[in-house]
């Protein structure tokens, strides 16, 4: 009988309720692109953020302290002072392995030319990197640092050479030494020819890049980094975060540990390479933890605001659907059927109406907020899966409350007062 | 005549009109909080950026190992925040130190991310140690450094993951001395404003051609793609809450119009053009619009306060809340284009209602 009823409603009139679906259904799909290009875009800006170069250093422990300026050291560093070359791809092997998006080990020498001392780095360019559980990465200088573009060409050196003659000159050193790419020029007692010049800005200029298999041969140091740049995704330092570890109770600091913190990850690369000191470069670490807290709040508050007026559409769509049935709910009401029984009745119908517009609209918003990401961001973004039930539940109950007011005075007035006002 | 109606209107079917009235004060809200922040956002994600620290640097150039002193006066005559670091080889004992010499006034602005115990600032006779350096010679605040050329004073710690925390960070003038140079700085770092950082370069390198001007490009790149990418996505979010606000505000005026089909019907009835019921309708809400206008102003106004304040608010003085005044016109603009819609395809319907129809009570 109750289902007859409310199945009888929809039937009778199906374009007053199928507006009312989609209204519900617009409101649903507004918060769920909302919500969707909310946490898309924090994440798309922290990756952007990336660019920035490496926000780790990982530097082997030392017992003396390196004396050097833009690349030249002033004091040899200890013969036995170094990370192996085969336990870089360990980073690799960390809890917060997914969130390390590039590694890049070097080694470092210098040289004299025209009696100048020029800092040379053995580096990786882009490199394939295997990680100890199988799972394949891009490693190396190009894949750190995305922003570097070389006049001329890179080296390719996805296979190893070590008698490989070419170097990547940085843009200051070459207009220095007036070099081009073809030109050649000596480097440790063995001639190379300039593959590519590259502007940066940085540091970088003022430096010679080989392969690291070559380097390692020229210095007779196979086998051996002085440095890991790393490029980790972390969540912006709170109040926890600089909280004491050595202090933690053991359940905070399994929380401490489960969180991509800088310092945590940081933490995890010393546990795999006990040789080594991690540290975070401040500079990058701190301000792209700034940046991402604001770009995020910017959206979260957007996001609130748009919330509230999806929800404000949906209750006003449901406040007027049950005010335009005030004669029916008077008619039932003189004819004898209960109070229970009409609120149980009309509460199913825009219980059913908020669902399914919920879910069309959840769906529709899903794809609407990976349009945002693909023209903002030219990536696909994804929602995930368990927005779509929320939004359901969400859009179910406001319906519901912004039909609970107008049914409520329906009810209190006399039907004979409301049968009249009709007339 | 035509007024009186109107505003007849307005009085009788005040609970429908108030239902209008808060769906277009909640566009005219959105509009105004939307165009505050989007208007403002460029400078408050620069100001963001500048916690980064330079985004060029003044190198030597050909044979030189120093840049002048001028630069620094140079890049500020430009606009720009500019410092001199000038770096040498001490000696604490039998081993060497690098010697960072320091212009701490004009550095603090680049520096901000250094992470500092005890104090950022060193006068004559003091200095700033670097982390590791303090740890390599056990010495903390307070204590002595023994330099070779004169001991100093540790008044703070730095630790920045980077060189510094290998140096000792002593006053500029001390550093010179120490280093036998007069004018001249290994490097002069300068922070540009964001949008005219290539302008200033070019400048600079043609003020100073015997230096060389480098952008940073890493992070020169990365603030114009964030603000570039926030800004788009600011945007694009903007016109999908308009299309909903549009859409919902249709709904309200539609309701407007099927509850007085009767009183059209008669209008009809008694010989009115569709037209001039369609004006009515049209006046009605265009005075809805301007009011909510006005409402929605003001609460957009204190929306965009509350964004400005919650987020970019530890960015320092007031302006940095940044509330855009001038924002009225196109929030006035943005109210009516979604009352004018609205209405339209609401009013579409009266061409449609048949008279006859509708008051046999259909």
């Amino acid at each position: 009988m109750f289902l007859r009823f409310v199945g009888q409603s929809i039937r009778r009139a199906p374009r007053r309720k199928a507006m009312a679906i989609g209204a519900v259904a617009l409101g649903s799909a507004v918060a769920t692109a909302m919500l969707g290009a909310m946490l898309d875009v924090g994440d798309r800006v922290n990756r952007e953020l990336r660019n920035l170069g490496a926000n780790l250093l990982v530097t082997p422990k030392s017992a003396s302290l390196p004396v050097d300026i833009g690349g030249i050291r002033y004091q040899p560093a200890a013969k036995d002072e170094f990370i192996p070359v085969e336990d870089v791809p360990k980073i690799k092997a960390i809890f917060w392995h997914l969130n390390i998006t590039a590694v890049s080990p070097s080694l470092h020498a210098q040289t004299k030319i025209n009696g100048r001392d020029v800092p040379v780095e053995g580096v990786w360019f882009r490199r394939n990197l295997q990680a100890p559980d199988g799972t394949h990465s891009t490693a190396g200088v190009r894949a750190l640092n995305s922003t570097w573009h070389v006049e001329g060409q890179w080296i390719d050196d996805r296979q190893t050479d070590p008698h490989d003659a070419r170097c990547i000159i940085g843009a200051s050193l070459a207009r220095r030494l007036d070099l081009h790419p073809g030109s050649t020029l000596d480097l440790l007692g063995e001639p190379f020819s300039v593959a590519g010049i590259l502007p940066t800005g940085g540091d970088e200029e003022d430096r010679i890049f080989v392969r690291l298999e070559v380097l390692e041969r020229l210095t007779g140091r196979t086998g051996q980094v002085d440095a890991i740049d790393v490029g980790a995704l972390t969540k912006p330092e709170d109040a926890f975060a600089r909280k004491d570890t050595s202090k933690m109770p053991p359940e905070e600091y399994d929380r401490w540990y489960c969180t991509p913190y800088i310092t945590s990850i940081a933490h995890q690369i010393q546990e795999v390479l006990p040789m080594a000191v991690a540290r975070p470069i401040r500079r990058v670490a701190d301000n792209e933890g700034q940046v991402l807290s604001r770009v995020r709040g910017l959206m979260l508050l957007i996001a609130l605001a748009a919330l509230v007026t999806a929800a404000l559409t949906v209750w006003s769509v449901m406040a007027t659907t049950v005010l335009e049935r005030r004669y029916e709910i008077a008619i039932m009401e003189a004819t004898g059927a209960a109070g229970g029984v009409i609120v149980a009745l009309l509460s199913a119908e825009v219980a059913m109406q908020g669902a399914l517009g919920g879910l069309l609209g959840a769906l529709a918003g899903a794809q609407l907020s990976g349009a945002v990401s693909q023209t903002v961001f030219g990536v696909h973004g994804e929602v995930p899966a368990v927005l779509v039930p929320l939004v359901v539940l969400v859009a179910t109950a406001v319906a519901l409350a912004g039909a609970a007011q107008p049914l409520r005075r329906a009810l209190a007035l006399e039907p004979a007062v409301i049968l009249r006002e009709g007339a | 005549m035509f007024w009186r109606f109107v505003l007849a209107a307005v009085r009788f079917r005040r609970r429908r009109l108030l239902l209008a009235f808060s769906g277009l004060a909640v566009a005219a809200t959105l509009a105004t909080a939307l165009f505050s922040v989007y208007s403002d956002i460029d400078r408050k994600m620069r100001r963001e950026f500048r916690g980064f620290g330079a985004n060029l640097v003044i190198a030597p150039a050909g044979s030189s190992h120093t840049v002048p002193l001028r630069a620094v006066a140079e890049a500020e005559r430009l606009g720009g925040v500019a410092a001199p670091f000038l770096y040498t080889i001490g000696r604490i004992g039998d081993e060497r130190v690098v010697e960072a010499g320091i212009d701490f006034r004009r550095a603090a602005p680049l520096t901000t991310y250094w992470q500092v115990n005890g104090a950022r600032v060193a006068a004559a006779g003091e200095c700033l140690a670097g982390s590791a350096l303090a740890a390599h010679f056990h010495v903390s605040i307070g204590q002595s450094l023994p330099l070779a050329s004169g001991s100093c004073v540790i008044r703070g710690i730095v630790s920045t993951g980077g060189d510094e925390d290998n140096r000792i960070m002593v006053p500029f003038d001390r550093a010179a001395t120490d280093a036998g140079l007069a004018d001249a700085a290994s490097v002069v770092e300068v922070r540009a404003d964001g949008q005219r950082v290539e302008e200033t370069r070019t400048a600079l390198a043609g003020a100073l051609p015997e230096t060389d001007v480098r952008i940073l490009h890493a992070i020169a790149e990365t603030e114009a793609n964030i603000v570039l990418k926030v800004k788009a996505a600011v945007f694009s979010l903007a016109i999908v809450i308009f299309a909903i606000t549009t859409l919902c505000v249709t709904g309200n005026f539609s309701a407007l119009v099927i509850e007085r089909s009767k009183e059209i019907g008669v209008l009809k009835a008694i010989g009115a053009a569709e037209g001039k019921i369609a004006a009515l309708f049209l006046s009605e809400s265009l005075v809805l619009a301007l009011a909510s206008t006005i409402a929605g102003y003001a609460a957009g106004l204190a929306v965009a306060y509350g964004i400005g304040r919650r987020i970019f608010s530890d960015a320092g003085s007031v302006e940095a809340i940044g509330v855009d005044f001038a924002v009225f016109a196109p929030v006035m603009a943005v109210t009516l284009v979604v009352a004018l819609i609205a209405t339209l395809f609401a009013a579409s319907r009266i061409w449609r209602i048949e008279p006859a129809i509708i008051l046999r009570g259909e």
